[in-house]
C-alpha cells in the first residue's frame, strides 16, 4: 500500500455532472447499504465484482489517515462479511477492483466541532477502471467514506459494489454518544470498542461522563489523591496513560473526546480526598418523612462542592488544569446538573450565608463564575447541562454564561427546553430523556424498594424508572432534534448524544444497551429520518438495522437484535399496518 | 482426589443435633453468603481457614458425581474469588482444611421431576478436623452441597468458611429456566453456559422451547426436512449429537432438559417441509383493517397444524417418537398455547368441517386426542400452557386431559390461573408473564410501528411492551407462586420457571436478560423470600444479590449489575425507606 496521489478528477467530475443531476433516488431500495444510509447514492443498475485479494489503497501523507487505511485495508481483504439476505447480484467477468485512491484537500484540518467530514466515493464499473477514488476536503472526511466503501464489500471471495457514486455529509456536526463511567466502571478496552462501533456509524463524539458521586477513577498528576480514595479500587481507574491511549484511539478512528468533570453537585467522590470541600457527603439520600423535594441527593450518593470554600477552587481549577492537558479537544463539559438544594442547607456555612440573604441560585453563580472564567482562560469551550440555566429553584443568570463560550446540553421536556434554550441564544446539544436516554425502562434500582412488593394485579404503570419506557430504536430514530423551532433556532442546534447512565450498566451490557439503538440516531442526524417525499422512512430502514446490526454483531460489536431473524427474510410480514391510536 | 467412602456419620448427628435446636439464626448478616440462602445456615462464631492446595474430595463412585467432584475441586482451588467486599475475617494459625467427604444414600436415584436434592454440610473448625462433610440422599443432592462449598470458598490463596453447619433442601422440586431458540438461534455453548450458570443457582429445569413459527432448528432423524427446511440455516441447527451433549451436560451439572415442541399453533416453521399439514401459512399476520381479535397469528409468522389433514398426525408421531428418544427426562412439553382462530378459519377443509356444526374446540381436542395418548405411550409427562384448558374461544375438556398425565404451565392473569388450574386438580408449573416474563419491557419489535412516531409529549403507557413493565429482579424475588391458594391447592405447584422468549434477543443478549433475575427467583423457589419473622427479606437481599452476580460474572456469566457498586460499598444508603402509593 503506496501513498501516492492518483488523480482521477475529470473522471469524477463526469460522474458527479451526470449523477447528481439525475432525480434524487436515496429511497430506492438497494441489495447493499450503508448505515447511516449516505446523502446521495447514486446506483441505478446494481453490479458487483470481485475485490482484489491485492487491493491497495493510495493517499496521501497523514498519520491518522495513514492508520485509518492500513485498519480498512486489511478489513475489505478478510472481512468475508455474509449478509443475512444475500443479494441478488451476480458476479461479472469483468477484473476484479484493484485499487482506492483517496484524496484529500486540507490534510492538516484539525479533528474539531464542525470539522468537514464530505467525501464523494466513486466506484467505477470494472470494464471502464479498477481504481475507485474517495474524494475529501479532511482525513476524517476520508475516514467517513473508508468505512462507507467497507461496507459495501461483502462474501467470499470478498465482492464489492460498482458502477455507483456517493456523495455523503452529516445534518448535524455533533453526533455523540455520552457514557457514564462513575456509577459503574469500565475498562479502557470497553471504551475502545466503544469509540470502534461510534466510528462504524460516523458517530464523532465520545462523551465521557467521567467523575460523579459513586466514584472519581481519574487519576489526575495534581490531584492524585481524588482517584486515590474516590476510585472504585486500585484496577479500576484511569491513568494519564489510559487516557491518552483512548485519545489517540479516538483520533485513528476519527472520534473526539469530550470529558465531563461534574460540579458543583454529584461530587460525593470528592469528599473521600478532600471531606472539607463538600457538603452533605455520606448522608442518606432521601430521609425517612422527607417529602421528596427535600432529599439531598437526586439518588444514592449525596455530596455537592461548598462553594463558599476557597480549597474547593482550589481543587477544582488543578482538575481542570489536569483534564485540559489531558484531553485536546476544544470542548469542555462542566456538568453543573442537579443541584439538590438541601445538600448545600446542610452546611453551616452556607446556613449563614442565606440567612445574610444570599440565595443558593447566587451561590451557584459564585461557583460557576469562578470556574467558567479558568476554563475559558485554557481555550475550551464549556458545555453544561441545561439546569444550570433552566433549574426551577438554583440557577445562573445567561448574564454570565456567554453564549460564545458556552453550549447547553438539554434532556428534560423534549423539544420545549431545546427551543428555551435556543431563544436565549445558546448553541444546544440534545440529549432528551424522553428519547435519547438508553438506561431508561429498565425498573428502579434502589434496595428496600415496597413497589416491587405489591400485592398481585396492582399496576405499577411504567414500572418504576423515572424516564420509562425503554426507548426502542424507532424511537429514538424518529425524534426531530429540532422539533417545532424555527431556522434560526434550528441553526443553534449542534447536534445529539444518547446516554448511557451507568446505575444498571457496565461492561457486561455496554455493547447490547448502546447499540444498535444509537445506530438510529446516528442514521437520523447524519443524513435524517425521511425519505425523498419527507415521509418518515422507520419502516424501510427496520431490515437495513437488522442487516447494519448483524454486520456489527461480526465485527466485534455485541448489539442486541431488533428482531426474529424471520423478519428481515420474509420483509414487511412483521410490520404492522395498524396506526397507533394515543389514548 | 480419591473415591473412597469415609463415613463422617456420627460427627454429623452430633452436629446436626447441636446446631439445629439453636435459635433459627438465618436472618443473621453473615459476612460469606450463599445464593440460593440456605434452609438452615449456622455459623455461630464466624470464621475462616485456608483451603490446601491439594484439598481433595472423597466421594462414592458415581458416573455423574465424578464429574462434578472433579469440576468443584478444581474451582475450589482454582477460583480465588476476589469479593466485592472483603469479608472482615482473619486468618487463623489453624491447619488448612484438607478434604471433603461426600456421603450419598441412594446413589441409583435418577435426576428426574421430585427427586430429594437435599443436603449436609458441615465444615468443622480445623483446630478439631480438616475434614468437612457432605451427606446427601442423592447424587444430586451432593452436586447441590459443592456448590455451596464452593460458594464459601474465596480470596487468594484460598479461604474457606469453617466451623458451620447448612441444611439446605428446596420448598419446590421445579426450578427452571425457559428459553426460545426459534425466534432467534442460539448456539450449544450458550446453552451448555445457561446449564452451567442455572446449576450455580440450584435451578434444576432447562426448559428448552425449540421449535416455533418462526424456524425448526431440530434435526429429528424421521423428520430431517422440518430442520433441513425449516432451520434459520444450516449452520443454525440442533443436531441429535448437539441433544446429546446439552442433555449429558445437564446430567453433569445436575440440570433436566425438558424439551418442547409447540404445536398445534406455533408452527408455521413446519410448512417449509410439510406445507399440506399447516393452515394459513405466508399469510400477514395481522391484515389491514382487521380488529385485533381478528388476527391470524399473535405476532408475524402465521400458522397452524391442520387436525383435520391425516398427514398431521403422521409428522407428529414421528416427531414425539425422535423427542422422546432424544430427551430422556420423563417430562415433554406439547406447547398448546395461542391456537388462533382466524388461522384455522382461513382454510377450506376446515371451514366445511365448521359447517357441519363443528367448532375449533372440537378441532382442537381432536389433535389433542390423537397426540397425548401417543406422548403418554412413552412414558413421558405431558405439559401444556394453560391456553389448552382456560383459552376463552379454543380449548379443550378437562376430561380429556387426565390429571396424573397433564402439567400445566400458567402464564395469564397472575395467581387467578394458578388457582383455576390448581381447583380443577392439575399440578402447575408457574410463569406468570407479570413476573416471571423476562423479555417484558423493551418496547415493540414489528416494523412500521406509528406508536413510535408520535408527536413529542404524547403518552406510550407502558412502551409498546403487550406484557411491559420490565421485570425487575425485585419484582420476581417477591412474588409469592402460591399467592391466594389454600394448602391442597398449594401442593399442586410444583414450581415455576422464568421465561426468555427471543424476538428480541439471541446469544449477545441471553446471559444479561436472564441474570441475576433469574437467580432472584431461584432463591424464592429454594428457601423463599421471607426471613424467619415472616418479612420479604428483598432488602437484605440486594448486597447479597450484587455480591453473587459479581461472582457469576468471574465464572463467565455475563450477569448485569443491578447497582452501582458504590451500593455494596455503603450497606443500606442506596435503599429507599419511603413506601410506595400505588396511584
Amino acid at each position: 500500500m503506496g501513498a501516492a496521489i492518483g488523480i482521477p478528477l475529470t473522471f469524477l467530475l463526469i460522474l458527479a455532472f451526470f449523477i447528481t443531476l439525475s432525480p434524487q433516488i436515496s429511497a430506492v431500495s438497494y441489495p447493499i447499504n450503508v448505515w447511516p444510509k449516505p446523502t446521495a447514492f447514486s446506483w441505478p443498475q446494481p453490479q458487483i465484482t470481485l475485490l482484489s485479494p491485492n487491493f491497495k489503497i493510495h493517499f496521501p501523507l497523514n498519520p491518522y489517515l495513514h492508520q485509518a487505511a492500513n485498519r480498512y485495508r486489511k478489513q475489505f481483504i478478510e472481512e468475508h462479511y455474509n449478509p443475512l439476505v444475500v443479494p441478488h447480484l451476480n458476479l461479472t467477468s469483468s477484473p476484479p477492483l484493484k485499487s482506492l485512491t483517496i484524496t484529500v484537500t486540507d490534510d492538516s484540518a484539525p479533528l474539531t466541532h464542525g470539522v468537514n467530514e464530505s467525501y464523494t466515493l466513486t466506484i467505477p464499473s470494472p470494464e471502464q477502471s479498477t481504481t475507485a477514488t474517495l474524494t475529501a476536503e479532511t482525513v476524517w472526511g476520508a475516514m467517513r467514506g473508508l468505512e462507507t466503501l467497507s461496507q459495501l464489500i461483502f462474501g467470499n471471495p470478498s465482492r464489492v459494489a460498482c458502477d455507483l457514486y456517493i456523495h455523503d455529509e452529516p445534518l448535524f456536526h455533533h453526533r455523540g454518544v455520552m457514557l457514564d463511567t462513575s456509577r459503574n466502571f469500565y475498562g479502557v478496552s470497553d471504551l475502545q470498542r466503544l469509540i470502534r462501533a461510534l466510528s462504524m456509524n460516523k458517530l464523532n463524539v465520545f462523551h465521557w461522563h467521567i467523575t460523579d458521586s459513586q466514584s472519581f477513577p481519574l487519576v489526575l498528576p495534581s490531584e492524585p489523591e481524588l482517584a486515590g480514595k474516590g476510585a472504585y479500587g486500585e484496577e479500576m481507574k484511569y491513568s494519564p496513560e489510559d487516557v491518552k491511549r483512548v485519545v489517540e484511539f479516538g483520533m485513528r478512528y476519527g472520534v473526539r473526546v469530550v470529558p465531563e468533570i461534574d460540579m458543583p453537585a454529584h461530587t460525593g467522590s470528592w469528599a473521600l480526598a478532600y471531606p472539607d470541600i463538600v457538603t452533605c457527603a455520606n448522608m442518606m439520600w432521601w430521609p425517612a418523612g422527607v417529602d421528596w423535594t427535600d432529599h439531598l441527593a437526586a439518588e444514592p450518593g449525596t455530596g455537592q462542592l461548598n462553594p463558599l470554600s476557597p480549597n474547593a477552587y482550589k481543587v477544582a481549577k488543578n482538575v481542570i488544569h489536569d483534564v485540559v492537558s489531558m484531553f485536546p479537544d476544544s470542548y469542555y463539559h462542566g456538568g453543573a446538573d442537579e443541584i439538590a438544594p438541601n445538600c448545600w442547607i446542610t452546611d453551616p456555612e452556607i446556613q449563614a450565608f442565606v440567612a445574610k440573604n444570599g440565595t443558593l441560585s447566587r451561590l451557584l453563580e459564585i461557583f460557576v463564575d469562578s470556574t467558567l472564567r479558568y476554563i475559558i482562560s485554557l481555550n475550551r469551550t464549556v458545555v453544561y447541562w441545561e439546569d444550570v440555566l433552566l433549574d426551577a429553584s438554583v440557577n445562573v443568570s445567561p448574564s454570565l454564561l456567554p453564549p460564545e463560550n458556552v453550549i447547553f446540553q438539554t434532556w428534560n421536556n423534549g423539544p420545549s427546553n431545546t427551543k428555551k434554550l435556543t431563544e436565549a441564544g445558546y448553541r444546544v446539544i440534545v440529549s432528551s430523556a424522553d428519547y435519547y436516554y438508553l438506561d431508561c425502562g429498565h425498573g428502579g434500582w434502589v434496595g428496600n424498594d415496597t413497589r416491587y412488593d405489591q400485592p398481585p394485579g396492582t399496576d405499577i404503570g411504567d414500572g418504576g424508572s423515572w424516564c420509562a419506557p425503554f426507548k426502542t430504536w424507532q424511537t429514538i430514530y424518529n425524534y426531530d432534534i429540532t422539533y417545532g423551532l424555527n431556522e434560526s433556532a434550528a441553526n443553534l442546534v449542534l447536534g445529539g448524544e444518547v446516554a448511557l447512565w451507568s446505575e444498571q450498566a457496565d461492561s457486561t451490557v455496554l455493547d447490547s444497551r448502546i447499540w444498535p439503538r444509537a445506530s438510529a440516531m446516528a442514521e437520523a442526524l447524519w443524513s435524517g429520518n425521511r425519505d425523498a417525499t419527507g415521509r418518515k422512512r422507520y419502516a424501510e430502514a427496520t431490515d437495513r438495522l437488522n442487516e447494519w446490526r448483524n454486520r456489527m454483531v461480526t465485527r466485534g460489536i455485541a448489539a442486541e437484535p431488533i428482531q426474529p431473524l424471520w423478519c428481515i427474510r420474509n420483509p414487511g410480514m412483521c410490520n404492522t399496518v395498524h396506526p397507533f391510536l394515543a389514548s | 482426589m480419591g473415591n473412597g467412602i469415609r463415613s463422617p456419620i456420627s460427627f454429623l448427628i452430633l452436629l446436626a443435633l447441636l446446631f439445629p435446636l439453636t435459635l433459627q439464626i438465618s436472618a443473621v448478616n453473615y459476612p460469606i453468603n450463599v445464593w440460593p440462602k440456605p434452609t438452615t445456615f449456622s455459623w455461630p462464631k464466624p470464621q475462616i481457614a485456608l483451603l490446601s492446595p491439594k484439598f481433595e474430595i472423597h466421594f462414592p463412585s458415581h458416573p455423574y458425581l465424578h464429574r462434578a467432584a472433579k469440576r468443584y475441586r478444581q474451582l475450589l482451588i482454582q477460583e480465588q474469588y476476589h469479593p466485592l467486599v472483603a469479608p472482615p475475617l482473619n486468618l487463623p494459625e489453624s491447619p488448612a482444611l484438607q478434604s471433603l467427604i461426600i456421603t450419598v444414600t441412594d446413589k441409583s436415584a435418577q435426576l428426574t421431576h421430585g427427586v430429594d436434592e437435599s443436603y449436609t454440610l458441615v465444615i468443622p473448625s480445623p483446630s478439631q478436623s480438616t475434614e468437612a462433610a457432605i451427606s446427601a440422599q442423592t447424587t444430586w443432592g451432593a452436586m447441590r452441597g459443592l456448590e455451596t462449598l464452593s460458594q464459601l470458598v474465596y480470596g487468594k490463596p484460598s479461604r474457606v468458611a469453617c466451623d458451620l453447619y447448612i441444611y439446605d433442601e428446596p420448598l419446590f422440586p421445579h426450578r427452571g429456566v425457559m428459553l426460545d431458540t426459534s425466534r432467534n438461534f442460539y448456539w450449544v455453548a450458550d446453552l451448555l453456559r445457561l446449564i452451567k450458570a442455572m446449576s450455580m443457582n440450584k435451578l434444576n429445569v432447562l426448559h428448552w422451547h425449540i421449535t416455533d413459527s418462526q424456524s425448526f432448528p431440530l434435526v429429528l432423524p424421521s423428520e430431517p426436512e422440518l430442520a433441513e427446511k425449516g432451520a434459520y440455516g444450516e449452520v443454525m441447527k440442533y443436531s441429535p449429537e448437539d441433544v446429546k451433549k446439552v442433555v449429558e451436560f445437564g446430567m453433569e451439572y445436575g440440570v433436566r432438559i425438558v424439551p418442547e415442541i409447540d404445536m398445534p399453533g406455533h408452527t408455521a416453521s413446519w410448512a417449509e417441509a410439510h406445507p399440506d399439514i399447516v393452515a394459513c401459512t405466508n399469510m400477514f399476520w395481522w391484515p389491514a383493517g382487521a380488529d385485533l381479535s381478528s388476527r391470524i397469528a399473535h405476532e408475524p409468522a402465521t400458522g397452524q397444524l391442520n387436525p383435520l389433514a391425516s398427514n398431521t398426525y403422521k409428522v407428529v408421531q414421528n416427531i414425539i417418537k425422535d423427542v422422546a428418544t432424544m430427551f430422556p427426562d420423563s417430562f415433554f412439553h406439547g406447547g398448546a398455547d395461542e391456537v388462533t382462530t382466524n388461522c384455522w378459519k382461513s382454510d377450506k377443509s376446515i371451514q366445511a368441517f365448521l359447517a357441519k356444526n363443528g367448532t375449533l374446540s372440537q378441532l382442537l381436542e381432536m389433535f389433542i386426542t390423537s397426540t397425548l395418548p401417543y406422548v403418554i405411550s412413552q412414558n413421558r409427562t405431558v405439559v401444556y400452557w394453560e391456553d389448552v384448558l382456560l383459552d376463552a374461544n379454543v380449548s379443550v375438556a378437562a376430561s380429556l386431559l387426565p390429571q396424573e398425565n397433564v402439567i400445566l404451565q400458567t402464564w395469564n392473569n397472575g395467581p387467578n390461573n394458578t388457582k383455576k388450574l390448581a381447583q380443577a386438580g392439575y399440578r402447575v408449573i408457574v410463569s406468570s408473564a407479570e413476573f416471571y416474563y423476562l423479555d417484558c419491557g423493551h418496547g415493540g419489535w414489528v416494523g412500521n410501528d406509528s406508536r413510535y412516531n408520535q408527536p413529542p409529549g404524547t403518552d406510550l403507557g407502558k412502551g409498546g411492551s403487550w406484557c411491559g413493565p420490565f421485570k425487575t429482579w425485585q419484582t420476581i424475588y417477591n412474588y409469592d407462586i402460591t399467592y391466594g391458594l389454600n394448602e391442597d391447592e398449594a401442593k399442586l405447584v410444583i414450581g415455576g420457571e422464568v421465561a426468555l422468549w427471543s424476538e428480541q434477543a439471541d446469544p449477545t443478549v441471553m446471559d444479561p436478560r436472564i441474570w441475576p433475575r433469574a437467580s432472584a427467583m431461584a432463591e424464592t423457589l429454594w428457601s423463599g423470600n421471607r426471613d424467619e419473622t415472616g418479612m420479604k427479606r428483598y432488602a437484605e437481599a440486594t448486597d447479597r444479590l450484587n455480591e453473587w452476580r459479581n461472582r457469576m460474572v468471574t465464572r463467565g456469566i455475563g450477569a448485569e449489575p443491578i447497582q452501582p457498586l458504590w451500593c455494596i460499598r455503603n450497606p443500606g444508603m442506596c435503599n429507599t425507606v419511603q413506601p410506595y402509593v400505588p396511584n
